[in-house]
């Protein structure tokens, strides 16, 4: 190593040198490519210099170089670049090939991979390359606007949590529609957030039933095929790496509450007088609405911020430190992960460690094994506790702090509001999750002869997790009893065992692959957990349930599943342009009933490379163009297990002294639940222009999913209120797009291209067993779930005092639409106000590159989703107890349209779930990125292979009607349309990183 | 040829052989043959209830469904709320029971959980009743006695819902699966099944339970009163019926060993929820562990916000001030007169506040001084339940809260229900038992059928007996009344009397068919909204929304 570096630098010393007694002189030439044709726009650079030029319309260049050692570059899109040394020439003309790269791409599917040409089916890919320069927590945002058709929704900035993915739209209101996850072969039960964005080599998303039905019995959601990096056989040398990024956050400045004189004038209005006629009168004198500590306030114009308080900058950090390399025989990826992640709300981070390795080994000549293991540690803060929600709430006017300087333990004379800062005095309150994870993917693949593969997967998948909560006496949650304290255990295990048979044979122009596999996959999942309150001293914490002289609650419990699946799969191909994929699969799931077990899912898909044939050869514009068309069901077996027994509850009562616990019916048996069938046609077209200037790809699909595996409402008069059963259908169609293009590439080395994707989706029930259905909230046309509400129109103003009255209501109160006109406000006025669903959304990434310096932008945006906000419901209460969010309250002074009236009489207005639903659309600046990747020269010099350096900004902008207009915090959520109240606010963070290797 | 086949089987079976020694010790370890079966192991099945003691486990559970109402907030908001003895207090999401507003409809949570939670209770009753035939290894009494038990509870459950929500969707037997054709069976056959259910039950209980808390004969007596009267003033009863319910109460008196509790006051004390008064009540327990999430919550309403007054804190001793229920002005006016005679005033509210808190403060609503100062366990407020000159107010060193003074946070607390036994100062849940019927409410309602028949002679030694259980040591002469006073017109306020906030009030009021009448005389808060209507509350939207037909199968009350 040492030695090689030292040679290094020698010899870039030598070549200094000898440059500068070189003499300068004139280079002449043409590039063609193989046809003989001339290439303009070809660029030519002198290899470790930034001087360089491109070829003219015919074709010719002429440039200075100093040295018979100097290197000239021929590059141009869509060819092989060709280095070419000097020498004592004068006159180099140059051929350059087509570059066959980006056909001979190979793509991990479902049990193997395949040449990208050879592809019938929708998928999507996301190298390491897109998602290394840049700083993400975890892999789900790495898909978040970079594949179309797959929709990523993070909610807040909470340390730890991860993002929804969800692939071409739900499709079943109950059963799961997260995609299944597939690492390194091995299909996942837990969650991906546990491994480490830096080992991932590519994220293949299989959308269509021809890509997914290899998964048939949990393909219906779409498939995440995650591969991680291994190491490479080449040359035996080792290459050390270290990718590494730091980062501060900062909250996004769009939470406006009360200030002291805002609330104590809307605490005033909520004690207006109001007269025996029923109209409102004046104010009550001060000492009647507000308390002595309020009045206090007042006089001494006190104001304070609690959220202001509760707030910090947060930082992130991600280091991972690896070695790849390997011989003829075995090749190894070892690889070392820290990720902290300190939010910017006091008692809330995450930190991730882990560990991979992945080993293969030739055994024989025709045995080999290996495996990937990564093992992972993470510790997450606040996970179930967000000490904002208090500090919303909390009364401006307050008393804080003590005059000693110590905290105030209760602000204001309000026995239920406790001060928000004491949640964070260290060791107050607790709310801590560790968890251990040990996944591994071992295999052992023997030839058995030439074209016949034999492979054993065993994946074990362990999880050890435990959430311990403390909450001490002075925190608000048990605002001085004694202290609680809680800790649930989950343990899980879980593995996949897999037979697999491959065998491939070309005839001729004839090429064959057939799979077969028989996989079984086992879950077990075990909890145990104990509540107790009384703990004698705080610093005891969870450690000691025994001196606890409370036992609130004991529990455990026992989930198991399984899955046996046997598949098998045909490609067939003729002469690379005529392609056929035929897949079968049975699944048989333990959820379903005895007689209904086994679900068939075959699917087929052909594809035609139109531009192999004669007659396109001529149109030169068209590199490639390949149709695609497949039908195809799948299968989701995503719901809890036990649901086709009728199980019974404990209700515990006691007869004098003597406790019993009774056991009575609790739910519904189903014993006839069966597989929830997703049959989908796509429609794809993949392309590339100019070169390779301008590819991409356009897909139509249409889902229709039938036996939807219902979590039915039922009349609760029968005992029970729901009943998961098959009916129903739902349909997703829509289209989407990914799109590339090389917007220029001059000589002076800029360059700059564009990545575009969007989604349009449209997701709807085509068949509901009784039509609409308004206590499901299920109607056909619509979304699977909507927004089903009284729909706002106004204020009652002064003038309509009589008309308010006559529907129950009073001025100055939210006045709904009475939508059937019977004169009353029931339950017929409810209408439907739009889902969460959106209706466009796609990414544009942006990327330039000048010389070593790059820079790229993505902007994201999510459009025509309507949102609940419950930020809205739990601050916007107007009744002079809680603070407030700013808004355009009613007051006979002040006669909008905006928000009711602030009436003490009641915990929220009347009406006011209506006053709660926003259009949530938005675009976010998501990412603006700098980098500067010194050349090799310059990293050799410094000891290195590669160095890179960037910084980057993470969501510096956000435009939203939600937050500019309805004073709303960052409108993006789930799908099921519902804004928590109690989130953690938006945040921006701005990193520096590097990336380098040895 | 050959030798290539032999090599690829032999090849294939080592392979084979190996890969399946992992999925062997996996699969040895499943103690099931197919792999896909399912067994429940953490659950219950519903098979469980077939055992001698999955039966009896399932007659508890049938039990546990009463703690979803009695004692919680939602029975004080539908038994308390918007009659004329409480109106509402500062605080609390339900104000819609007291002002009969708009929000008082079919979305409201009270009537969907009391509706959810008492179909559950009725489910459980009716799968005791259906395996109740044969289940080996327990006896035909040991089954008799369950099925008599879920037979009283169903009724008892019926009886609740019908009150509130008029025709029921009667349901007597085990739901198997998913029905959703279903419509509304009228008032007075629900009333007819649960007489039937009542007088089914009596043979197989026992005269007086060995367990207290369970049905017995008593029980049932008892609330076959309740039920008569009530269907007495139903547009189906009779005269007749006042008959029947005056037999069934007179056999709680003499039948069993019930008597009046010689103190008024001990009838609330700490620890004595087995009195010899209680016929029936509602069971809780102060183990948390076993209460199930469910403790009497009723400390928490009656509870004026004292604790932000000068010289208080929250303590235990006194509780934690949720403020939902106040009186009205006919409570302390009308109801709560002859103070000097009748103990009831003193030994139903909480007069004194005992300071927490040392040092000076400002007086908050006795301003006849600036500032008071106490030391711990001084007198801080003192509540006298009459107007007080300020002169004389100024010469106590406590603040004085006179009834001028009263608002929605400061009122007189009914203090019944308060409960310092609770685990901490903030938990809600407490274990005193709920009563649903005791001696004095049965001798009133005696009374009150003997007056409906025009009996009221006999009926004024019932009342009286009540009466002078509540009169101060030597005055129990002054509180009898006259055969001429014996009128409804008294007993609407006796009642309010003996059995103030006791959950009763506003089925008593529907029963006399004057809540609205009433309501609007005496509850300002709630007068200006209160309607015909609401002598029915709202059937929940989502029973009406999930059965087949919708609003015309299954039809909403009049009015909502």
């Amino acid at each position: 190593m040492k030695r090689s570096i030292l040679k290094s630098i020698v010899l870039l010393l030598l070549c200094c040198t000898s440059s500068l007694f070189a003499q300068t002189r004139q280079i002449n030439g043409v590039v063609s490519d193989n046809l003989g044709e001339a290439l303009p726009g070809v660029s030519i650079t002198v290899k470790g210099t930034s001087e360089g030029m491109i070829t003219s319309v015919d074709g010719k260049y002429s440039l200075q170089v100093n040295s018979a050692n100097d290197v000239l570059v021929f590059s141009y899109i869509g060819y092989e670049a060709q280095n070419l040394k000097v020498g004592n020439q004068s006159v180099i003309n140059v051929t350059l090939s087509e570059s066959t790269a980006s056909l001979e791409e190979v793509v991990v599917v479902g049990y193997g991979t395949q040449k990208k040409s050879q592809l019938t089916g929708a998928i999507s890919t996301v190298k390491a390359a897109d998602i290394k320069d840049l700083p993400i927590a975890n892999a789900q945002q790495a898909l978040q606007g970079r594949v179309a058709g797959v929709d990523v929704m993070q909610a807040g900035s909470k340390p730890g949590s991860e993002p929804r993915v969800i692939i071409r739209g739900r499709r079943s209101p109950n059963a799961s529609s997260d995609p299944l996850y597939v690492l390194d072969g091995i299909p996942l039960s837990g969650g991906i957030g546990d491994i480490n964005p830096n080992d991932i080599q590519s994220m293949e998303v299989l959308k269509d039933a021809s890509a997914t039905a290899i998964y048939g019995a949990r393909g219906a959601n779409g498939v995440v095929l995650i591969t991680s990096r291994r190491g490479s056989k080449k040359d035996g040398k080792p290459t050390i790496f270290y990718d590494s990024y730091y980062g501060v956050t900062q909250a996004l400045n769009t939470m406006n509450f009360m200030n002291g004189p805002q609330f104590s004038a809307t605490k005033r209005e909520a004690y207006r007088v109001r007269n025996s006629n029923g109209t409102l009168g004046g104010f009550q004198p001060d000492n009647i609405v507000f308390t002595d500590v309020e009045l206090d306030g007042i006089a001494k114009g006190r104001s304070f911020d609690y959220i202001d308080a509760l707030l910090r900058t947060g930082n992130i950090q991600n280091h991972s430190f690896g070695i790849a390399g390997g011989d003829e025989k075995t090749t190894y990826y070892m690889s070392l992960n820290y990720f902290k992640d300190n939010g910017i709300v006091y008692n809330q981070d995450y930190n991730r460690n882990v560990l991979r390795v992945n080993l293969d080994h030739q055994l024989t000549k025709n045995i080999s094994m290996g495996m990937s293991t990564f093992i992972n540690y993470s510790i997450r803060n606040g996970e179930g506790f967000n000490p904002l929600g208090g500090a919303m709430a909390e009364n401006p006017l307050g008393v804080p702090f003590n005059d000693d300087g110590s905290l105030n333990f209760l602000p204001t004379e309000d026995g239920l509001r406790s001060n928000p800062l004491s949640e964070i005095v260290d060791g107050a309150y607790i709310d801590r999750r560790k968890t251990n994870r040990m996944f591994s993917g071992l295999y052992a693949e023997a030839k058995i002869i030439e074209g016949l593969t034999y492979r054993f997967n065993f994946g074990p998948d362990f999880t050890v997790n435990k959430r311990d909560v403390f909450q001490g006496t002075f925190t608000n949650a048990r605002r001085l009893a004694p202290p609680r304290a809680s800790t649930d255990n989950v343990n899980s295990f879980n593995y996949t065992i897999e037979n697999i048979l491959n065998y491939t044979k070309s005839i001729g122009k004839h090429n064959f692959n057939l799979t077969g596999v028989q996989s079984f996959q086992r879950n077990n999942f075990e909890t145990n957990g104990v509540t107790v309150q009384d703990i004698p001293s705080e610093t005891q914490q969870f450690y000691n349930f025994g001196n606890a002289a409370i036992i609130e609650g004991v529990r455990s419990d026992l989930i198991q599943r399984s899955i046996l699946s046997y598949m098998g799969r045909v490609n067939y191909g003729f002469n690379d342009k005529y392609l056929l994929t035929a897949t079968l699969r049975a699944d048989g799931a333990s959820q379903f009933g005895d007689n209904t077990k086994w679900g068939y899912f075959p699917s087929v898909a052909v594809a035609w490379n139109l531009s192999s044939e004669e007659f396109m050869q001529s149109i030169s514009s068209i590199d490639l163009a390949k149709l695609r068309v497949s039908y195809g069901s799948t299968g989701n077996q995503a719901i809890q297990p036990y649901q086709t027994q009728g199980l019974l509850s404990r209700s515990v009562y006691n007869f004098g002294d003597n406790a019993v616990f009774g056991y009575g019916p609790n739910t519904i048996g189903n014993p006839d639940l069966q597989w929830e069938t997703s049959r989908t046609l796509n429609l794809g077209l993949d392309f590339s222009m100019f070169r390779g200037r301008f590819t991409g790809s356009i897909e139509y699909y249409d889902v229709t999913t039938s036996d939807l595996l219902l979590r039915r409402n039922l009349p609760p008069s029968i005992g029970f209120t729901e009943v998961t059963t098959n009916v129903g259908a739902t349909r997703n169609n829509g289209i989407e797009g990914t799109f590339s293009t090389v917007n220029m590439d001059n000589r002076r080395g800029f360059k700059w291209s564009t990545d575009f994707q969007f989604f349009i989706n449209k997701e709807q029930f085509v068949d509901l067993p009784n039509g609409d259905d308004v206590g499901n909230n299920w109607y056909i046309g619509q979304p699977l779930s909507v927004i089903f509400d009284y729909k706002k129109i106004g204020i009652w103003q002064a003038n309509e005092f009589e008309e308010a009255r006559s529907f129950g209501s009073e001025v100055g109160e939210i006045k709904i639409q009475d939508t059937d006109g019977d004169g009353k406000f029931t339950a017929a006025d409810r209408v439907v106000q739009g889902s969460g669903v959106p209706k466009f959304s796609g990414g544009v990434t942006n990327r330039f590159k000048l010389g070593n310096f790059d820079m790229s932008f993505f902007v994201y945006a999510r459009l025509g989703q309507t949102i609940r906000s419950n930020f809205h419901t739990s601050n916007n209460s107007l009744f002079g107890r809680y603070n407030n969010i700013e808004t355009d309250y009613w007051t006979p002074e002040n006669p909008t349209n905006v928000s009711p009236r602030p009436n003490q009489n009641q915990e929220r207005p009347i009406w006011n779930s209506s006053m709660n639903i926003f259009d949530g659309s938005f675009v976010k600046v998501r990412n603006i990125n700098f980098g500067y990747r010194f050349t090799p020269e310059t990293a050799k010099k410094l000891g290195m292979e590669s160095l890179r350096l960037y910084s980057s900004i993470q969501q510096p902008f956000i435009f939203s009607s939600f937050i500019s207009e309805h004073n709303g915090i960052d409108p993006e959520t789930d799908i099921d349309a519902s804004l928590g109240g109690n989130v953690s606010p938006a945040a921006w963070t701005a990193t520096i990183g590097v990336n380098l290797t040895f | 040829m050959k030798n290539l086949i032999n090599n690829i089987l032999k090849k294939t079976a080592r392979l084979i052989k190996f890969a399946l020694i992992p999925g062997a010790v996996m699969f040895s370890s499943q103690s099931c043959d197919n792999p896909l079966e399912e067994v429940v192991v953490s659950n219950l099945s519903n098979s469980y209830i077939n055992t001698p003691k999955g039966f009896n486990d399932a007659v508890s559970a049938a039990y546990g469904y009463l703690r979803t109402y009695y004692a919680q907030e939602i029975g004080m908001s539908m038994s308390q709320l918007g009659t004329d003895t409480y109106t509402n207090g500062a605080d609390g999401s339900y104000k819609r029971y007291n002002f009969y507003n708009g929000e008082l409809n079919g979305r409201d949570n009270w009537v969907r959980t009391l509706w959810r939670e008492f179909y559950k209770g009725i489910n459980t009753c009716n799968a005791v009743i259906d395996r109740g035939t044969e289940i080996k290894g327990l006896s035909p009494a040991a089954l008799a006695s369950g099925v008599a038990q879920a037979k009283a509870l169903r009724a008892l459950y019926y009886f609740t819902l019908v009150q509130h929500f008029g025709d029921l969707d009667l349901r007597l037997s085990e739901t198997n699966g998913p029905i959703t054709e279903i419509t509304r069976t009228t008032e007075s056959a629900v009333y007819a099944q649960i007489i039937k259910d009542f007088n089914e039950a009596y043979p197989a209980l026992p005269k007086r339970t060995g367990q207290w808390g369970r049905m017995d004969q008593m029980a049932v007596d008892g609330f076959l009163l309740k039920v008569f009267i009530t269907k007495a003033t139903r547009p189906f009863g009779s005269v007749a019926d006042f008959a029947t319910a005056e037999t069934h109460g007179k056999k709680v008196i003499n039948s069993y060993d019930r008597s009046l509790v010689s103190d008024y006051a001990k009838l609330f004390e700490l620890g004595n929820d087995q009195n010899s008064e209680a016929v029936f009540s509602v069971q809780f327990s102060y183990d948390l562990l076993s209460a199930g999430g469910f403790g009497n919550r009723w400390h928490l309403y009656y509870l004026m916000e004292y604790d932000t007054q000068a010289g208080m804190s929250r303590v235990l001793e006194v509780g934690r001030p949720w403020k939902r229920l106040r009186p009205t002005n006919y409570t302390y006016n009308q109801v709560m007169v002859n103070r000097s005679v009748d103990s009831r005033y003193d030994k139903s509210f909480r007069k004194v506040y005992k300071a927490t808190r040392a040092g000076t403060f400002p007086t908050f609503l006795d301003k006849s001084k600036a500032t008071i100062t106490v030391a711990v366990g001084d007198t801080a407020i003192f509540m006298p339940g009459f107007e007080m000159s300020e002169a004389e107010r100024a010469k106590r060193p406590y603040q004085v809260y006179t009834p001028s003074m009263y608002n929605e946070k400061q009122f007189e607390t009914l203090s019944k229900f308060l409960d310092p036994l609770r685990a901490s100062i903030n938990e809600v849940q407490g274990g005193r038992d709920f009563v649903l019927i005791r001696l004095a409410d049965v001798h009133l309602m005696v009374a009150e059928c003997l007056i409906k028949q025009g009996k009221q002679a006999e009926a004024v030694t019932h009342i009286n007996l009540v009466r002078r259980r509540a009169a101060f040591s030597g005055k129990a002469a002054q509180m009898e009344i006259t055969t001429a006073q014996a009128t409804m017109e008294f007993l609407y306020d006796e009642r309010a009397r003996e059995l103030l906030g006791e959950g009763h009030r506003w089925t008593d009021l529907k029963r006399w068919g004057n809540l609205v009448e009433r309501v609007k005389l005496y509850n300002p808060e709630a007068s200006a909204n209160i309607k015909d209507m609401h002598n029915l509350r709202p059937v929940p939207d989502e029973q009406i929304d999930l059965v087949d037909g919708g609003n015309t199968a299954f039809p909403q009350n009049p009015g909502y």
